[in-house]
């Protein structure tokens, strides 16, 4: 999990950073992910896990680009797609805030996230041509590995 | 109006074409990434836009104007720093930007201190006794001052240091978010091409290959991975719409198609009656080598 990246790991100093001092974006160029897609994935992390609250304001788009080395388009980009899904809001001559999404929907966007996630697993047990059974084993035994609350796996 | 344009140019050394009837045209604010091999002809296409080679057929037009006859008016309006920038080196770091700064209009003073700051510039340093890495920061301080309408930067990267690459390309990000300037720039640096780039220009066999806006290149193109036993060749594999370029690896065929991986994936399969074919997206660097890379 490297989206929000703590203090002092990153050499990019100036990433805008949460309260606690952790940074909220992070672009790996090489991940084959467009990068706009790996800023919304990280907006979308970031409000499912808490980190970022209905109201926040989210960085503008020159402050973003120039630490992030990302040219400002792509950012705009993301934002704009955020907008068009309604998980950010608009607001003239004000920064761009995180919608007010209820509690109901906070959970679904959890669920997408993990759907989202699983995607890429679930591909993996095709190519290699796993046995279903034995991925969903494999599932539970890495969920029985963690305790609720616990961040990241062993 | 476009800021700058080719219409079917063509141009060559001796005998042979390096650029072949290309045809493209730039818009205000947008970031061409140029990539191809060494010699595919990134510094020609680059040369042609600053008037420093004519064309041998066609026309390219800069600003609307002819970069060659009018060539001062032209020239007033980019910044370039050359793959092989040559400053006077007899020159001190101080008195090489005092030059730079009376030939241009619109110098930005407070730009050019700003940067020598940042670089940590010495200006009593005279150029010859700078580091490499150094005299590309000061050319790069004299190409951006003026606030350009169009940067060009031929190998940004080449032989600097990872600090000294990112410091160009934050200076870069800058005067576009600042002053909206176009920039046109070849890298063999994918990762710095992905993180710049709204657009890329792909140059091979003296023709643009590839001109697309990135973020489509990386959703709607996919490598295809064919097993060399399942009975079909290169040669069909070219033959099916949109494929780029095929060519076998060990037990594989690699393909690389127009087409995003889950539509490449079923189509392939149908259409050659292989279900082992596998399609997955492919990254900048691997699609250069895929399609680059290949024997011609």
């Amino acid at each position: 999990m490297h989206y929000i990246v703590e203090a002092g790991t990153n050499h990019q100093a100036g990433l805008p950073r949460m309260e606690d001092d952790r940074m909220l974006f992070y672009v790996d160029p090489h991940s084959g992910v467009p990068i706009f897609r790996q800023l919304m994935d990280q907006v979308k992390l970031s409000i499912a896990s808490g980190v970022l609250k209905p109201g926040d304001e989210l960085p503008s788009i020159r402050s973003l680009s120039v630490p992030l080395g990302v040219n400002p388009m792509t950012i705009s980009k993301a934002y704009n797609l955020l907008v068009h899904d309604e998980i950010l809001e608009r607001r003239p001559g004000k920064p761009l805030v995180v919608a007010d999404l209820g509690q109901a929907e906070i959970a679904d966007r959890r669920l997408d996230q993990l759907r989202e996630n699983l995607r890429q697993s679930v591909a993996l047990v095709r190519q290699l041509e796993i046995d279903e059974a034995d991925a969903i084993k494999l599932y539970r035994e890495l969920l029985a590995e963690t305790e609720p609350g616990e961040k990241g796996v062993k | 109006m476009k800021v700058f344009e080719f219409d079917k140019v063509s141009r060559g050394y001796g005998a042979g074409d390096v650029l072949s009837r290309i045809s493209f045209g730039v818009d205000r604010g947008e970031v061409i990434g140029l990539l191809g091999r060494n010699g595919a002809g990134k510094t020609t296409l680059i040369h042609l836009v600053m008037g420093m080679l004519a064309p041998r057929e066609g026309e390219v037009k800069v600003f609307g104007l002819d970069p060659r006859r009018e060539a001062v008016e032209v020239k007033r309006r980019i910044g370039y720093v050359a793959e092989d920038q040559e400053l006077p080196d007899f020159l001190k770091v101080r008195e090489v930007i005092a030059m730079n700064r009376q030939l241009f209009e619109g110098w930005d003073d407070s730009m050019a201190r700003d940067l020598i700051n940042r670089f940590e510039l010495p200006p009593d340093r005279k150029i010859k006794d700078l580091s490499r890495g150094q005299a590309r920061q000061v050319a790069l301080l004299c190409a951006v001052s003026h606030r350009p309408e169009l940067l060009i930067l031929d190998e940004p990267a080449g032989g600097l240091d990872p600090a000294a690459r990112r410091q160009f390309l934050e200076t870069s990000i800058r005067l576009l978010n600042e002053t909206g300037t176009t920039i046109l720039f070849s890298s063999h640096h994918m990762g710095d091409v992905e993180r710049m780039a709204s657009r890329l220009i792909m140059i091979h066999d003296h023709q643009k290959w590839i001109d697309s806006d990135l973020d489509a290149i990386r959703e709607g193109f996919s490598l295809a991975l064919v097993p060399a036993d399942a009975g079909v060749d290169g040669e069909r594999l070219l033959s099916l719409p949109s494929c780029l370029c095929a060519r076998r690896h060990g037990d594989l065929f690699h393909a690389v198609y127009e087409l995003d991986p889950d539509t490449c994936c079923k189509s392939l399969r149908k259409e050659l009656a292989v279900e082992t074919i596998q399609c997955r997206s492919l990254g900048l660097e691997e699609m250069f080598i895929e399609l680059a890379g290949r024997e011609s």
